[in-house]
């Protein structure tokens, strides 16, 4: 476990120290202003309400999970994987005294973290916009729901980390696998337009599943039903990416 | 008495989709050898350096480091390696310190101040707060050796450590492996295309051609019967220089 958190501390360093994570937080806090702008635009030009104090957190989150949140998974996956081939400073990684299992859950727990503290300050961000901007009431309930929606959020953007650490396996540049990344990502989300009675089961739908945690009827069975599913997917794409990481020669 | 075996090295064979590789490399090194690796380019002496590290997989045989073996026990056995492959790699977006710093976490007996003596000890204090990515290859390959022996460890293997480096530089490194171990009793792996330096820093020497070990010996001995190591080596390629390539 010492050398797993030695791993992992090490990972969050270079994460931390990339301009990468950086530009990430940046853009994540240009998403709430322009989106706040938005709503006020709308509000003052064609006197809509637009969206409220605990509605505009929501509006965040279902414009982020489907864009900016799935790029910054994929550039920072990409950075950690194929960026470190490339760089050959995936031999400084591998020659320390850690398993390679270790070394490949140590990057993977630090993009999970790394979506997660973009989550998070979404979420603290866009809630100080919606109550600072747009007043109205709020209940309790409302603001858990919110916070209940970005929690949950973090999981299919995991198993889309997993998708990008297994092609990022798979081919040696950096540049192919983020085009294959958004030809896949492309290409899944037209495959659930195309069969939308199919669509449940793909990983780009998943990504709106916070929608079925804050519906007034609890729909436990269909959470449960795609919760497996993501089970499912996350243990065949770690058990995969992880396959394939550890025949990669160096 | 009898020496401690440090390294063991057992039918290591490795054969690359082009037929070039690595067959049947038996080999020991004992505590406090400051052993050189001679062959010419692609004789195969960075592909047995990576099995030794682990970073790729032989077809057959084995790497044990004080008896652990590399394939089966890595942590244990890396537990007591530094190293360089091929080139010294830092990350180029990390300050020569916090590079060090990522080393420095793998071992409970590294300080601030120990990260700052192999900085010393290689000359790149004065460089501890600049990013590597506006070093020269020599600032990088001393950095690389300041990482290799910045955890104490008892086996140091070193993939051309003098590459990039000055004559000033190869000297400060020479006597910084020497003094390692004498003092320290540090085992030292190098492989080297600089047949001279070889010749002043090593005390066995292993010829390597063709993905075959041709012959280990004593300097000492082979400076007693040749008048060079560079004889010594020219003489042991050319005599076994029709030796077919391990995949032929």
């Amino acid at each position: 476990m010492a050398v797993f958190q030695i791993a992992l501390v090490n990972e969050l360093e270079k994460l931390y120290k990339k301009k990468k994570a950086l530009a990430a937080v940046i853009l994540s806090l240009a998403v709430i202003i322009l989106g706040q702008l938005g709503v006020l635009g709308v509000r003052t030009g064609f006197g809509i309400r637009g969206a409220g104090n605990i509605a505009f957190p929501m509006l965040v989150l279902s414009v982020v999970v489907n864009t900016i949140l799935p790029l910054f998974t994929a550039l920072v996956t990409i950075d950690s994987f194929s960026g470190e081939f490339a760089q050959n400073t995936m031999r400084i990684t591998l020659t320390r005294p850690a398993s390679r299992f270790k070394i490949f859950m140590a990057k993977i727990t630090a993009i999970t973290l790394f979506i997660l503290t973009i989550l998070v300050l979404l979420l603290i961000l866009s809630l100080i916009a919606g109550f600072l901007f747009n007043v109205s009431s709020a209940t309790a309930s409302d603001v858990l729901k919110t916070v209940l929606a970005y929690a949950v959020s973090i999981l299919p953007q995991f198993i889309l980390a997993l998708g990008i650490v297994l092609i990022a396996n798979l081919f040696k540049s950096g540049v192919s696998v983020f085009f294959i990344s958004i030809l896949g990502f492309l290409g899944f989300k037209v495959l659930g337009l195309v069969f939308s009675q199919y669509a449940s089961l793909l990983p780009t739908t998943q990504l709106d599943w916070y929608t079925l945690w804050i519906s007034n009827t609890f729909p436990l069975l269909k959470i449960l039903r795609q919760f497996l599913l993501m089970v499912g997917y996350a243990i065949m794409l770690l058990t995969a990416g992880f396959y394939f990481f550890d025949k990669k020669e160096f | 008495m009898d020496k401690e075996k440090v390294i063991e090295i057992q039918n290591l064979t490795k054969r690359y989709p082009n037929g070039r590789g690595i067959e049947d490399i038996n080999l020991e090194i004992f505590k406090g050898d400051i052993f050189g690796f001679l062959g010419p380019n692609g004789a195969g002496k960075t592909t047995a350096m990576k099995i030794m590290t682990g970073l790729i997989r032989p077809n057959r045989g084995d790497v044990k480091i004080f008896g652990t073996s590399v394939m089966e026990e890595y942590e244990k056995a890396m537990a007591s390696v530094g190293c360089i492959i091929e080139m010294a790699e830092s990350y180029p977006y990390l300050t020569a310190y916090e590079n060090l710093r990522q080393f420095a976490r793998y071992s409970s007996q590294v300080s601030r101040q120990r990260i700052e003596e192999v900085l010393e000890l290689t000359g790149m204090l004065k460089f501890k707060d600049e990013k590597p990515k506006k070093f020269s290859l020599g600032m990088k390959q001393r950095l690389g050796l300041a990482a290799a022996i910045l955890t104490h460890p008892k086996v140091v293997i070193l993939d051309e450590p003098l590459n990039g480096l000055d004559v000033e530089g190869m000297i400060d490194i020479r006597n910084l492996i020497k003094h390692l171990a004498e003092n320290e009793q540090t085992t030292f792996f190098i492989s080297s295309h600089l047949i001279h330096d070889v010749e002043l820093t090593c005390d066995r020497v292993g010829v390597i051609y063709n993905g075959r070990m041709l012959n280990v010996e004593s300097t000492e001995n082979i400076l007693r019967n040749y008048a060079t190591l560079e004889n010594y080596f020219v003489s042991e390629v050319e005599r076994n220089g029709r030796i077919p390539n391990c995949a032929g």
